[in-house]
């Protein structure tokens, strides 16, 4: 594990038409199809061309791949007062993922902890076990991106089973995990042994994303839990319009509401839905009563989950600095600067 | 600007106001600005990349927003059309907020847009703006613009959907909606979608699938598209707001085509013409009524 | 198999405590779980209407009674209100035993005082049978136990029971104007109750259990009576989906209800933001 192994272009167009190939499901970076859409986003690829390697961050995040919008926890079918329940498998179909973004395998990581807290998740860590992520570091960032500040990087392995940087000629291959190991056994001819290093196009990146946004988790967390009440949440949530969509395209945003949906009188399925918190539903009690009841207790829901109850918890940020939040939100939140005037707060030891 | 903030000033210091709503710089391009502080009226800007709605934000099931009192908001005539909507349909009362009305050349797409205005990157419905400053309005601030630059029928696409069969339109809405992941962003940010409990949010009974698969998505956005039917503004912001790129402008455009065919209708900045879905005319089309 | 798959049980008996609280005895369908089924007052679980959805409720009868369990509820919204159109033979889901527990073993020798008001009584009524199956073990056991009027008492065939066993001592109230001619009980609120009572918090454990304006008289009054804040126990309800600590619905503060609730000491809530 400890050897890089080079690989080419021309070797990794190789390797995903041999998985292709073999029935594996190759997800990688793709061009969304049809006229309207211009973004990138994680999609299923058939051959090399679909896929983007050095495009834009895609616009949706990794999880979807273990953690699907939508997904069946079981079905029942009712015959008069008696019900049959039929399972759902919890063996998933080998996934390769390539050219993952660092802040997108870290957050699977991360996640990892809450699905395996006590009760253990069987589809989560099914799809898990049956994924194995080759991420790539990253060329390009922009000026929402502050994984640095989450203590990750452009070139974090965290999450990945192998972790690819970009050189001339092609990639340079760190094998990290056994479960990498493991495909490199299969396709080791697409992989030579490297002979020296050749110079990464990574260079320069890490200081761009710290100039971002330069914090300490950890005085960050210390403000959140003695500032339950201060006025920054009252001022910042008043433009924030409670829709959600930061945390449909979190990396590590994983709340999720449970819907029967029948299908006729007799039958239906259970499924899980992504949810979140700031929507005004997702605390409401049957009673009526909402314990969150505004935009205001919401928003500081979210940021307190991440930034420290998650971290209490599990030792955890609950957030890997991709920036998506940033960059979706219709109403300029930005975490970015929030986390920066909490940092700065704690710092002075004051009010923000 | 400067006539903007005098103006922002002006009305806290005489507290015909609580609090100024209306747009800041932040730190990557502009956003919606609560101000209530006279000193704080220096941040108030108003520029090519003000393009958020911000009649959003006067809707009363916003309680923390109600709270501060009463409002002055800086309005561009779509966003003027919003409000005129929420007076129309009993929402807010007229003399309940102060309207800033701004004269307006054209926005951006994308509210974090560096670049100057151009044919490139603006929205494109400034291209086919009739009118750029607001009749509803207690104000009305800055320099008349000249309309924005850009070409092309701004409903071609929905023109080429039409020719398409029923199948190839079904095929095409159900690729459309695939990646939708129901956040729901596209109703919260719609200054018109403001029902307290949503119909997609009822359970007894489930009207509309929660769960974003083809079917769920279907009904979603449908649904939606025809509750909009003759209240839309056609502010785009549920386009913007989509994390998913969809292009929902084209259902509710597609509606609006419908309204104002069958109808004569088109939504303006008047509170006192009567909604089409609220009202009935002995010669309103009804040979669909079988 | 997994772990949202609940197991399947069916609706052996139904009783209508109150016009609108209804309480089911469940069994489990598949023997071998009804064998291996084991759980501690105060846990809860995760009831199935199939079609309708999951709701949560603690399990209302004790752990000291084997071959079923039962649930309180009334019906406020989707879920419950399928519940209620259920019949006897019927089948539903059950998941669980989910949470936390009442520490009893460590109230063994000491005595219990069980405060409850209106629906409130349905998870402290699993800990009082808990208590009085093993009655030999706890010293002084009381009960006080309010509701707005006398039609909303729940239980009461049991509270008649336990009003008449010697080694109980029960107080009951409803609210003013909610008595009848031959209510024999005090008419008052619960807290008022308690502070009348003033009972001695000497070697005494309180749990609390009702509405949260009960709650918020209540516990500070029992500090009030000089009762330790980690002596003073309630279960707190929170809205839940999965109710094992993975869908992120039910967290407060530094809590997730379904896991480190939903029995919290007095001292353990005053931690928490007022977000329940």
């Amino acid at each position: 594990m400890n050897t890089k192994r080079m690989l080419s272009r021309a070797n990794l167009d190789a390797l995903i038409r041999d998985l292709v190939a073999a029935g594996t499901v190759v997800v990688a970076p793709t061009h969304s199809s049809g006229q309207e859409r211009t973004g990138v986003t994680y999609g299923q690829v058939q051959s090399p061309d679909e896929v983007l390697l050095d495009g834009p961050q895609p616009i949706r995040p990794l999880k979807g791949v273990v953690f699907p919008p939508t997904e069946a926890l079981f079905r029942w079918r009712q015959e008069k007062s008696a019900v049959k329940i039929e399972e759902v498998p919890t063996g998933f179909k080998e996934t390769v993922v390539i050219g993952a973004r660092p802040c997108d395998a870290a957050g699977l990581e991360v996640v990892d902890c809450v699905m395996g807290w006590d009760f253990r998740d069987e589809l989560w860590f099914g799809r898990r076990q049956a994924t194995t992520v080759l991420a790539m570091a990253c060329t390009t960032c922009d000026e929402s991106c502050f994984c640095t500040a989450v203590g990750l990087s452009p070139t974090s392995t965290r999450g990945a089973d192998w972790f690819l940087t970009p050189v001339d000629g092609g990639f340079e291959v760190d094998v990290v995990t056994p479960k990498g190991e493991a495909i490199l056994d299969r396709y080791k001819a697409r992989c030579p042994e490297a002979g020296g290093a050749a110079p990464s196009r990574t260079a320069g990146l890490e200081q761009q994303v710290r100039a971002n946004l330069d914090v300490r988790p950890d005085r960050i967390r210390g403000w959140l839990e003695t500032h339950f009440d201060d006025p920054l949440w009252k001022r910042v949530a008043l433009r924030c319009h409670g829709c959600g969509a930061c945390a449909f395209v979190c990396p590590s945003c994983h709340c999720f509401d449970i819907v029967d949906e029948p299908d006729g009188a007799a039958s239906g399925t259970r499924r899980r839905n992504w949810d979140s918190c700031q929507t005004a539903l997702f605390t409401l009690h049957g009673s009526g009563h909402n314990p969150r009841k505004d935009q205001t207790a919401r928003f500081r829901q979210r940021i307190m989950h991440k930034f420290s109850i998650y971290p209490a918890r599990f030792g955890e940020v609950l957030c890997t600095g991709c920036g998506r939040c940033v960059r979706v939100c219709a109403a300029g939140m930005d975490l970015v600067s929030i986390l920066a005037e909490i940092d700065r707060a704690a710092q002075g030891g004051g009010e923000a | 600007m400067q006539e903007l903030r005098e103006l922002a000033r002006k009305l806290l210091q005489e507290k015909q106001v609580s609090a100024i709503l209306g747009y800041e710089h932040g730190r990557l391009g502009t956003r919606p600005a609560f101000v209530t502080d006279v000193a704080d009226c220096e941040r108030l800007v108003f520029d090519h990349r003000c393009v958020h709605n911000l009649a959003a934000y006067l809707s009363p099931r916003r309680t923390h927003i109600a709270a501060l009192g009463r409002l002055a908001v800086v309005v561009k005539s779509c966003d003027a059309r919003a409000v005129a909507g929420l007076i129309r349909e009993s929402q807010i009362k007229r003399e309940d907020v102060v309207l800033i009305g701004v004269r307006c050349g054209g926005v951006v797409r994308d509210a974090a847009d560096a670049r100057p205005l151009s044919a490139d990157n603006v929205a494109p419905r400034c291209v086919a703006c009739e009118k750029r400053e607001p009749t509803l309005a207690d104000h009305l601030v800055g320099e008349p613009k000249p309309a924005p630059a850009g070409s092309g029928s701004r409903d071609a696409r929905l023109s080429e959907i039409e020719a398409m069969s029923a199948g190839e339109r079904l095929a095409l809405w159900m690729q459309l909606l695939a990646p939708c992941t129901r956040c729901h962003a596209c109703r919260q940010v719609c200054p018109m979608c403001f029902c307290e409990r949503c119909i997609a949010e009822k359970t007894q009974p489930t009207w509309i699938e929660t769960s974003p698969h083809a079917r769920g998505n279907l009904a979603w956005h449908l649904t939606r598209a025809l509750h909009l039917a003759g209240r839309c503004v056609d502010c785009g912001e549920c386009e913007r707001a989509c994390p998913a790129q969809i292009p929902l402008g084209l259902l509710n455009r597609k509606v609006a085509r419908v309204v104002a065919d069958r109808y004569g209708y088109i939504v303006a900045d008047d509170p006192s013409t009567p909604t089409p879905i609220g009202t009935y005319q002995l010669d309103d089309a009804q040979e669909f009524i079988q | 198999m997994n772990l949202y798959q609940p197991h399947l049980v069916r609706v052996e008996e139904m009783v209508d405590e109150t016009i609108d609280t209804r309480t089911f005895k469940l069994s489990f369908e598949d023997a071998a779980v009804a064998e291996r089924f084991d759980f501690k007052a105060g846990q809860f679980g995760e009831y199935s209407v199939f079609g309708a959805g999951e709701c949560t409720f603690c399990i209302a009868s004790p752990p000291t009674r084997k071959g079923y369990i039962e649930a309180s509820f009334k019906a406020v919204g989707k879920a419950t209100r399928a519940m209620r159109r259920l019949n006897v033979g019927d089948t539903m889901g059950f998941r669980g035993p989910y949470g936390n527990y009442f520490p009893l073993d460590q109230m063994m020798g000491k005595n219990i005082l069980f405060i409850a008001g209106g629906i409130g009584l349905a998870p402290v009524r699993c800990v009082i049978w808990n208590t009085l199956d093993l009655r030999d073990r706890f010293r002084d056991v009381t009960i006080v136990y309010g509701a707005r009027s006398v039609a909303d008492l729940v239980y009461k065939r049991e509270l008649e029971e336990w009003a008449g066993r010697s080694d109980v001592i029960l107080h009951q109230c409803v609210d003013p104007g909610g008595e009848t001619p031959d209510w024999k009980g005090d008419i008052c609120f619960v807290p008022t109750l308690v502070e009348k009572l003033a009972p001695s918090p000497h070697d005494t454990y309180a749990i609390v259990c009702g509405p949260p304006i009960m709650i918020t008289f209540t516990l500070p009054l029992l500090e009030k009576l000089g009762f330790a804040s980690d002596h003073v126990y309630t279960t707190l309800e929170n809205r839940m989906k999965c109710g094992l600590g993975k869908c992120g619905r039910c967290n407060v503060g530094s809590v997730y209800v379904c896991k480190d609730g939903p029995v919290f000491t007095a001292a353990q809530l005053k931690t928490l933001p007022p977000e329940y």
